[in-house]
């Protein structure tokens, strides 16, 4: 009985010192990581709901925020303009996105390189941007497109009235369908054409098949897009605010705004802001139901074969649709931009005596914080796609490794920040960290930070998609022959993973340079970003330098862009061949 | 004799030159630098040479063109410009001081309210610059105890597109604004985002009663953000009428070339009286001090007067085919009714145009 | 008439001529397999029989209509046809039932007539307690046979089937093979079956079509095939064989260490010249005795230079005693030659098959 007492102990011992064994140091860097996703977007986030239920001053419990922020009639339609805002963008996203994204992946359609770089202009627009091009064209009695017709047809006003909510859907809509498109191109360019052979041999023709078996097949992306799409339009705060406004109608986000104006009432903005996170939520918990069962991926290996569809005369048509599309998103926006860009007065029109170069000069030389104000932006978005890129990929790595238990909740907190708006992360952000003890106001790290947060989401699923690609064997052959965890990271797997990390850093890149809704709370005055500096230039409708800022964004990040397509070498936007 | 003089000023002062012993006097940038500005400027350079200026009180180009002559008058003392409108740098500097994080140095903003408000907070520094008293009458005395200075004023009226509408036609008075033929073609801002707005609101809720407002809705204003936008909408041909238009701007439009009018309103034109201060807590308040000083210069003046705007110096004339705000008959709210009216005129501008 | 005729049938992908000049006929109710290696123009062959490619050259007629031609094609959804993919393009968004369901809406017919045909359909492939599941929830030869349920229900006049079975496993697709010729013989469809594999193709086929380089070899029946041989190709491709040279010189034929009289062997063979024999592995057979005499039988003395047991039977590798030739020949299990001993092979002359 004695001896096996000991034996007992023993065993017992050795597994405790096994496991204190296991603490080395690379656990406790995982360690390191989760306290700082909690940092990032744990603590954000419950400073947003304690807030809601917190008085101003006293931090009293209370339900009073909530009635004050929907006891209002007005607060209650803002609520419902989002919706509908958020609705109308998502339908009409992919309307545009959908047929486009099938004539590029599985038909002869000609002209798709083209095409495929407009969707890419496009997803460099910023709405807000987009939002001035349209104001320039579709302005009731003074856009572009009123004055063409009111030429042609002799009417007293024009047709189209950009302040209107449909203006605003239009705008939305025509820089936001590339999710949609990106979504739903790379599961089309992952359908089997024998799908539709199938159907073809049993008597169905191109339309049918399509209809009934291609596109079904890829209905997670689609929803996936339309999701996308509707959170990106309920949480725009610039182009509602350029548009919205003088339509004489609130959406949440200008709503919120308001909260924060003297005096600035964080908690009633917080309790404002949950119906936006609910309804994010159950967006989410709507697709899981909705795909439930069924399958969407063809269940064998074999006959993966895409081959184009013959559209015959058809192609034009689908061209023409394209390029319809194009001109909406691209052609027609940048063309005002332009104009107005490089004209001393952009109402006077198309004139050689209305040129200048005097918008650049003055923004490049004689106003002084616009050099900064362009070096930040790119600074600051290139600082967050590293910092989201480094922490996405290490809890990618984390939870496919499976190092720590419950390494799932690390990948919900990781995409979580997808399910809140921009504009209540950076109130999140602002009530958690910009007073003291941290007193980040005004300072890059705040909103570096914001942003990071912002973004970890794409930044994770790109991460987490290019680990899955990779065979763990190759690590741990480095393992057995002596080498440590960290080691193998870097020797082996950041090698493997360099082009889609640049893909995926790109992807983060991108969206920042362009981000309004959470940088125009977390900016002070020496931390200016240029989707702020262009919202304040709209407020004194100087449009002129207005596009000229907007023209050298553009520029400035298509040239990035372009920079990382040549050193990629493949398309970042998940095209396969 | 006059000529004399000043041939014999002009032989004289050679004279000077030529024996160089003017030469340290010649070697200051500035060559009437007071000796206080001197004091304040030398202790500037040291703190830092640097300053943040937000302001509402023009447009981006005016704002960066008086930081620009206030860098060449006192070179090493740089000026960060913020331009926005009123609510907005209202709101940024109140974001600061709850974050016990100022950084705004010199608080320029067009609704005098926010200055009361502040200075009851305790969140301004106490500052009476020299220049205070050399400006225009209608400008001083507002804040004896020093906290806020009028450093710039401007002038709403009404604006008109005279390609759209014959002078004949065009409005006399704001009430004329409630006719229906000037349905869809009104140009508005909004009261929320500028002070400008905010004060010529609560002027005519004086003058006329909310009711005025009401009716206004009913003609369906083009409702934008800044007062400048109403002369956007003007040049772009959007709206017919600038229902507050403000004059500097549309000045500034007519000179450019664009087809406006302008009409001073039988009623009387809004005079809005914009203040400076400086914050406490400013980490640059000498150079915040010696901005104050310049804000209220002839030079800062002058710039008024190139860009339009109403100067506040009495030796500056205002810019050509202008009229300035005391040659014309004007009406603005006091300093009381501006800080409790202007925040109820914000909340019935809402519950009546719907934004 | 004929139920589908092929005419001269090409196709040329600009250098590459993936098929020559295929004629084939095929009778209604018959089950004819393309076979051939990779690379051989059956599966083109078989899409151009089913409208997705057009030919370069020749025709494809079905009860006497032309199909296919370089002209013009009539597409694959107005061919009444049906085809069996090798990935079984079973769509998994769709159930069993929606699947094989999908053909006959297309035709417009009554839900309550689909309802009854998809019943009868899934009864047939034994799949009826199946039919509410999703793809993904089934098996790989449940998945077949949805596939194949799919295909027939619409009764077409013609059945197509690409390599069905190369993702199955060995036991597995012994099953369907039968499962395959079953389905054909209750139904009689017409059908068409593309397979790089030999034993699918004698199980299933009335007759086999063998390809190689997108020309048919021969044509025929799997024991005309098998026992008679026409080329090296389709001697070398249908079973393991020997292929033995001689020299004929009229009266006998001269071998390699034998010879034998040119009246023994059945067929035709080369009076004068070089004549190629094809020598199935197991129509010889070994003795440690000289075998009596039979008529048509010979025998020769051979050594035995290497061997297999492969459970079923035993694999010799042997060498007349004189000569060079070596011998592939396959014996019962029961036969066990060690490596280096004597023995007497017996073979019959009439089997040995005569390549041109």
């Amino acid at each position: 009985m004695t001896d096996k007492s000991l034996d007992d102990r023993t065993l017992h011992f050795s597994g405790v010192a096994s496991r204190l064994r296991r603490l080395d140091a690379s656990m406790l860097l995982w360690l390191a990581l989760i306290a700082l996703l909690a940092f990032l977007v744990l603590n954000p986030i419950l400073r947003l709901i304690i807030s809601s239920l917190q008085e101003t001053d006293t931090g009293r419990f209370t339900f009073a925020n909530y009635r004050v922020a929907y006891g209002n009639v007005r607060h209650l339609q803002a609520l419902t303009n989002s919706l509908e805002l958020g609705i109308g963008v998502a339908l009409l996203a992919t309307c545009f996105a959908v047929p486009i994204a099938w004539a590029i992946s599985r038909t002869d359609m000609p002209g798709k390189a083209f095409v495929r770089l407009m969707v890419f202009a496009a997803f460099v627009t910023p709405p807000y941007l987009g939002a001035i091009g349209w104001i320039l064209l579709a302005g009731p009695n003074s856009g572009w497109l009123n004055k063409v017709w009111m030429a042609l047809t002799g009417a007293g006003h024009g047709i189209f009235n950009i302040y209107s909510m449909t203006g605003l859907i239009l705008v939305v809509a025509v820089t936001s369908f590339p999710y949609t498109f990106v979504f739903t191109s790379s599961a089309l360019d992952l359908v089997s054409s024998e799908m539709e052979d199938a159907a073809n041999i049993l008597g169905a023709r191109t339309l049918r098949t399509t209809l009934r078996i291609t596109l079904p097949l890829v209905t997670p992306a689609i929803i996936g897009g339309i999701i996308i799409s509707f959170l990106e339009a309920i949480a725009l705060f610039g182009a509602p605010a350029l548009i919205a406004l003088p339509a004489r109608f609130n959406v949440v986000s200008t709503q919120l705004w308001q909260f924060f104006e003297y005096p600035v009432r964080v908690e009633e903005a917080a309790a404002y802001a949950m119906p936006l996170l609910a309804i994010t939520v159950l967006m989410f918990w709507l697709q899981r139901s909705l795909l439930g069962r069924k399958g969407y991926t063809s269940v064998t290996g074999k006959g993966g074969e895409r081959r184009m569809i013959a559209l015959g005369r058809w192609r034009w048509a689908m061209l023409g649709y394209a390029l319809f599309v194009c001109a909406l998103s691209v052609f027609l926006p940048m063309l005002v931009l332009l104009q107005a860009a490089f004209a001393k007065a952009w109402g006077r029109g198309f004139s050689i005596d209305n040129l200048t170069f005097h918008n650049f000069y003055y923004l490049l030389v004689e106003q002084t914080q616009a050099k900064q104000t362009i070096l930040n932006t790119f600074v600051y978005s290139a600082v967050t796609a590293f910092a989201a890129i480094s922490l996405s990929l290490a809890i990618a790595y984390v939870v496919s490794r499976k190092l720590v238990p419950w390494s799932n909740v690390l990948a919900f907190l990781c995409v979580a920040p997808f399910v809140i708006p921009g504009i209540v992360l950076a109130i999140g952000f602002y009530a958690a960290y910009a007073p003291p003890p941290l007193a980040l106001y005004g300072t890059a790290t705040i909103l570096i930070l914001g942003f990071t947060t912002r973004f970890l989401p794409i930044a994770y699923t790109s991460s987490a998609a290019g680990l899955r690609s990779i065979n763990p064997e190759m690590e741990e052959a480095v393992r057995i022959l002596g080498g440590s965890r960290l080691l193998a990271i870097r020797k082996v797997l950041i090698p493997l993973l360099k082009k889609s990390l640049a893909g995926a850093w790109i992807l983060v890149f991108i969206p920042a340079t362009r981000e309004l809704s959470s940088a125009i709370f977390l900016v002070g005055p020496h931390t200016r970003v240029i989707s702020v500096m262009l919202f304040d230039l709209s407020e004194e409708g100087n449009f002129e330098v207005l596009s000229a800022l907007g023209v050298i964004l553009l520029i400035a990040t298509v040239a990035i862009a372009g920079i990382g397509y040549r050193v990629i070498g493949r398309d970042f936007m998940l095209r396969r061949n | 004799m006059f000529t004399i003089r000043r041939r014999n000023f002009v032989i004289g002062s050679s004279a000077f030159l030529a024996l160089g012993i003017g030469q340290n006097g010649l070697a200051q940038p500035a060559p009437s630098m007071t000796p206080h500005e001197m004091e304040l400027y030398n202790a500037a350079k040291e703190e830092g040479g640097e300053l943040t200026w937000y302001t509402a009180h023009s447009d981006d180009i005016t704002a960066q063109a008086l930081g620009r002559s206030f860098e060449s008058t006192y070179p090493g003392v740089k000026v960060n410009v913020l331009r926005t409108t009123a609510q907005v740098a209202y709101q940024r500097v109140t974001q600061e001081i709850k974050a016990s994080a100022v950084q705004c140095d010199v608080f320029s903003s067009t609704d005098i309210g926010h200055s009361v408000e502040l200075k009851a907070k305790g969140a301004l520094e106490k500052y009476i610059p020299e220049n205070a008293s050399k400006v225009l009458d209608i400008y001083k005395g507002y804040d004896p105890d020093g906290y806020y200075f009028v450093t710039s004023a401007g002038l709403i009226g009404i604006g008109y597109n005279t390609a759209k509408v014959k002078a004949a036609d065009a409005p006399k008075n704001w009430t004329d604004l409630l006719d229906p033929k000037w349905n869809n073609n009104i140009a508005l801002g909004h009261p929320g985002f500028s002070g400008y707005v905010g004060t010529w609101a609560l002027t005519l809720r004086n003058q006329y009663g909310w009711q005025f407002f009401e009716k206004l809705a009913k003609n369906n204003p083009r409702v934008g953000r800044s007062i400048n936008d109403t002369v956007t909408m003007l040049n772009a041909g959007e709206s017919a009428i600038a229902g507050c238009g403000p004059v500097g701007t549309l000045l500034e439009s007519v000179q450019k070339g664009n087809p406006l009018a302008i009409v001073y309103p039988t009623d009387g034109s809004v005079l809005i009286l914009a203040p400076s201060s400086i914050m406490k807590g400013s980490k640059h308040p000498n150079a915040a001090r010696l901005f104050m000083e310049f804000l209220m210069s002839k030079e800062a003046s002058q710039i008024w007067v190139d860009h339009f705007n109403e100067s506040i110096r009495p030796e500056i004339s205002p810019p050509k085919g202008a009229r300035s705000a005391k040659d014309l008959k004007t009406i603005r709210p006091t300093v009381a009714e501006i800080t409790k009216g202007i925040p109820e005129v914000i909340k019935q501008w809402r519950e009546t145009f719907g934004v | 008439m004929s139920r589908l005729k092929l005419g001269g049938l090409s196709k040329r992908y600009g250098d590459f001529l993936a098929v020559d000049g295929i004629d084939l006929e095929l009778q209604s109710g018959e089950f004819v397999s393309l076979l051939g290696p990779s690379g051989c123009g059956k599966t083109t062959t078989l899409r151009m029989i089913a409208g997705f490619v057009d030919p370069t050259l020749g025709t494809i007629e079905m009860d006497g209509q032309v199909l296919s031609s370089p002209a013009g094609s009539i597409p694959p959804d107005r061919r009444q046809m049906s085809m069996i993919f090798q990935s079984y393009a079973i769509w998994p968004n769709m159930t069993v039932h929606q699947n094989v369901a999908f053909g006959l809406e297309l035709r417009r017919i009554a839900n309550v007539e689909v309802k009854r045909r998809v019943g009868e359909m899934l009864e047939v492939v034994h799949m009826n307690h199946l039919a509410d599941r999703y793809p993904a929830e089934l098996s790989g030869g449940q998945q077949q046979r949805v596939a194949l349920a799919r295909a027939i229900v619409i009764r077409p006049s013609v059945l197509l089937l690409d390599e069905p079975l190369s993702n199955l496993d060995a036991t597995l697709r012994e099953e369907m093979r039968f499962e395959i010729r079953r389905l054909h013989d209750e139904f009689h469809v017409t059908t068409v079956y593309v397979t790089h594999d030999q034993a699918e193709a004698m199980v299933t086929s009335d007759r086999i079509a063998v390809m190689n380089h997108g020309r048919i070899e021969q044509v025929d029946n799997p024991r005309a095939l098998y026992n008679k041989p026409a080329t090296r190709f389709v001697a070398g491709f249908i079973g393991r064989t020997n292929f033995i040279e001689g020299t004929s010189d009229g009266h006998e034929i001269s071998f390699d260490g034998f010879a034998l009289p040119r009246s023994a062997f059945e067929r035709d063979v080369p009076s004068q010249g070089k004549a190629v024999f094809s020598v199935r592995p197991h129509s010889m057979r070994l003795s440690d005795v000289p075998p009596t005499a039979r008529d048509g039988f010979t025998s020769i003395g051979v050594i035995v230079l290497e061997r297999a047991f492969l459970g079923e039977h035993w694999d010799y590798v042997v060498k007349p005693h004189q000569g060079a030739l070596t011998l592939k020949v396959t014996t019962s299990p029961l036969d066990d030659f060690p490596i280096g001993a004597t023995a007497w092979l017996e073979f019959e002359p009439r089997q040995m098959a005569s390549i041109a």
